[in-house]
């Protein structure tokens, strides 16, 4: 699994990437700033990218959006001590799959790296209440035919994971596969992030038109 | 003289010293009058009187009601001594002073607002209308002319005078607002950029190292999280007499207590926000309390269909169904009767999900409206 760290922190960034080395994984690069790292992400292709949301050059929103139009694009987890939610509730909507407070430790670390390399979405329960809110937002507005849309289960899977539950013991409560919670918190997201794209290319064309 | 205010006294300094000569043009065209020495001593009168208040209103101290009565008396006094200037009234003509009595007209409008200027155009057309009324001319031969005119001066200049002095003040404010925020957005930059991540690298150096410098990380996580708090930056305030729910939840936010809810601010009523917030209080003493002070919480807050929702979760020993009720039979009032009694108050319903050994869920709900 080839990994860029993306951390303007010097500290951090070694450190972060010392941690991913030891546990195994091919760190292709760690840089400190936001055009360099879409740059170097072009050449080296990472499969996944370590992400910091505060850079000095480029909003970190900006650097996950520019990184999830690569062909494949690379799997996107944040670690930021930001707690900035609008940042990272765009970043997830631009297309990273996982946030995570760099207060967390090193085991919850590599365990968030381990679950985005293996395709799943890592939620903490901020993260949670960010996207419920984001998609009752959606609800309220006047368009509601554009609007993306939780199933009834998926909606009981997002509180619980905001109330701090582990997909383990939503599993329980809900008696259901722990790879079900798993889905139901995934679909949540792709439904998100469609959304979003669809709305992008809505306003492109809409802002094409306009110009013409 | 600062501000928007300057303007308008210079403004007015200019229409006394340009009615001033004009009131002089008048005289001199009409030969001096029936009494010239008299004329030319209400002019000179006039004159000083035009030095004097340039002055005065330009300086802010001198400014004041003082000044505004003196203003009216020395315009009332000069204008009715126009007959022993001009002798009998002439038809048609202007009092001695011509228009330079506007000049108190405006002075009090610029001073007080509309309502002002239009109780100084009251005093001076009253002056004005008894001149032209001592021969004994009926109503319908008073000239109304220059009371319309003086009562527009000194409502629109007051009027106008006011809104200026308000957009002045708002923009100060802004401006004040601004600087504020531009400059908590600079700490909160540094910040970001150095401290809260050295404490962060620190706490999670600590844990993997343990023992003493496990406590140290601990130490050093716990002001991270309230650190990254404190500089979190806000949307702007909400509208007067409500608050964003969100905002006060985040503050219990520690390195045991994590909140979740939406990027949009919950807005409430302030009362039934800041009522909430301390509901959320309790619950989390009575976490601290039942499950030890370093025992995580969840604090998760949510809006849907006209209510807003905060659930308050921990994973402590739990209750065994029923012993809620017991303790409120017994007399004895739990700290999640004494939060039931908080939010109904409120409008609003709590429940409480719990068993043994499964943690507890304190769940509060409040209308929006």
């Amino acid at each position: 699994m080839r990994v860029m760290v993306v951390d303007d922190h010097p500290m951090w960034r070694d450190g972060v990437a010392r941690d991913l080395a030891e546990a195994g994984y091919e760190v292709v690069a760690a840089v400190g700033e936001g055009r360099q790292a879409v740059r170097v992400a072009a050449a080296v292709r990472p499969e996944l990218v370590v992400l910091d949301l505060r850079l000095p050059d480029l909003p970190g929103v900006e650097v996950a959006r520019r990184l999830a139009a690569a062909e494949p694009p690379p799997r996107v987890l944040v670690l930021s001590a930001s707690g900035e939610q609008e940042d990272v509730l765009e970043a997830i909507k631009a297309g990273a799959s996982g946030y995570l407070l760099k207060s967390a430790s090193k085991e919850e670390f590599l365990d968030a790296v381990r679950r985005t390399a293996g395709g799943d979405a890592v939620f903490t329960p901020g993260l949670a209440g960010l996207v419920l809110g984001e998609y009752r937002r959606l609800a309220a507005r006047s368009a509601p035919e554009a609007t993306p849309r939780l199933t009834e289960r998926e909606t009981e899977v997002l509180r619980l994971v905001a109330k701090g539950l582990s997909y383990k013991q939503i599993a329980e409560r809900l008696v259901l596969a722990h790879r079900t919670v798993q889905n139901h918190v995934q679909n949540t997201l792709n439904k998100l992030q469609l959304h979003n794209r669809v709305e992008l290319a809505r306003y492109a064309i809409e802002q094409g038109l306009d110009e013409s | 003289m600062t501000g928007i205010e300057g303007p308008f006294w210079r403004a007015v300094a200019v229409f006394r010293v340009a009615s001033l000569g004009y009131a002089a043009v008048l005289l001199i065209r009409a030969g001096g009058y029936a009494h010239p020495v008299t004329g030319w001593l209400v002019i000179g009168v006039m004159a000083l009187w035009t030095a004097g208040t340039i002055f005065a209103y330009s300086v802010e101290e001198l400014r004041g009601r003082p000044l505004l009565a003196a203003d009216m008396l020395v315009t009332v006094g000069c204008l009715l001594a126009t007959p022993m200037a001009q002798g009998v009234y002439q038809e048609g003509s202007l009092p001695i002073t011509g228009t330079w009595m506007g000049g108190a007209v405006l002075a009090w409008g610029v001073y007080g607002g509309r309502r002002l200027g239009a109780v100084a155009a009251l005093i001076v057309s009253l002056a004005d209308l008894w001149l032209h009324g001592v021969p004994g001319g009926g109503f319908e031969t008073l000239p109304i002319n220059g009371t319309v005119l003086l009562f527009l001066a000194g409502t629109v200049v007051g009027h106008v005078a006011r809104l200026a002095k308000k957009a002045e003040e708002r923009m100060e404010r802004a401006i004040e607002l601004e600087v504020a925020g531009r400059e908590r957005e600079r700490l909160a930059r540094g910040i970001h950029d150095s401290v809260l991540q050295v404490l962060a690298l620190v706490q999670r150096r600590g844990q993997e190292i343990g023992g003493e410098a496990a406590e140290l990380g601990r130490l050093a996580g716990e002001q991270e999280a309230a650190l990254r708090e404190l500089v979190r930056l806000r949307p702007e305030a909400p509208a007067a007499g409500t608050a964003d729910l969100c905002a006060l939840l985040h503050r219990y936010g520690s390195a045991t207590v994590t909140v979740s809810a939406p990027a949009t601010p919950l807005i409430l009523p302030a009362a039934t926000a800041a009522e909430m917030a301390a509901a959320v209080g309790a619950a989390l003493d009575n976490v601290a309390r039942h499950c030890g002070v370093r025992a995580p919480a969840w604090v998760f807050a949510e809006s849907d269909d006209g209510l807003v929702t905060v659930t308050v979760r921990d994973e402590g020993p739990g209750m065994a169904p029923g012993r809620l009720e017991e303790a409120a039979a017994d007399g004895r009032l739990g700290v999640a009767q004494s939060i039931r009694g908080r939010v109904a108050d409120l409008g609003g319903t709590v429940s409480v999900i719990s068993a043994p050994g499964r943690g507890t869920e304190i769940e509060m709900s409040v209308p929006t409206g």
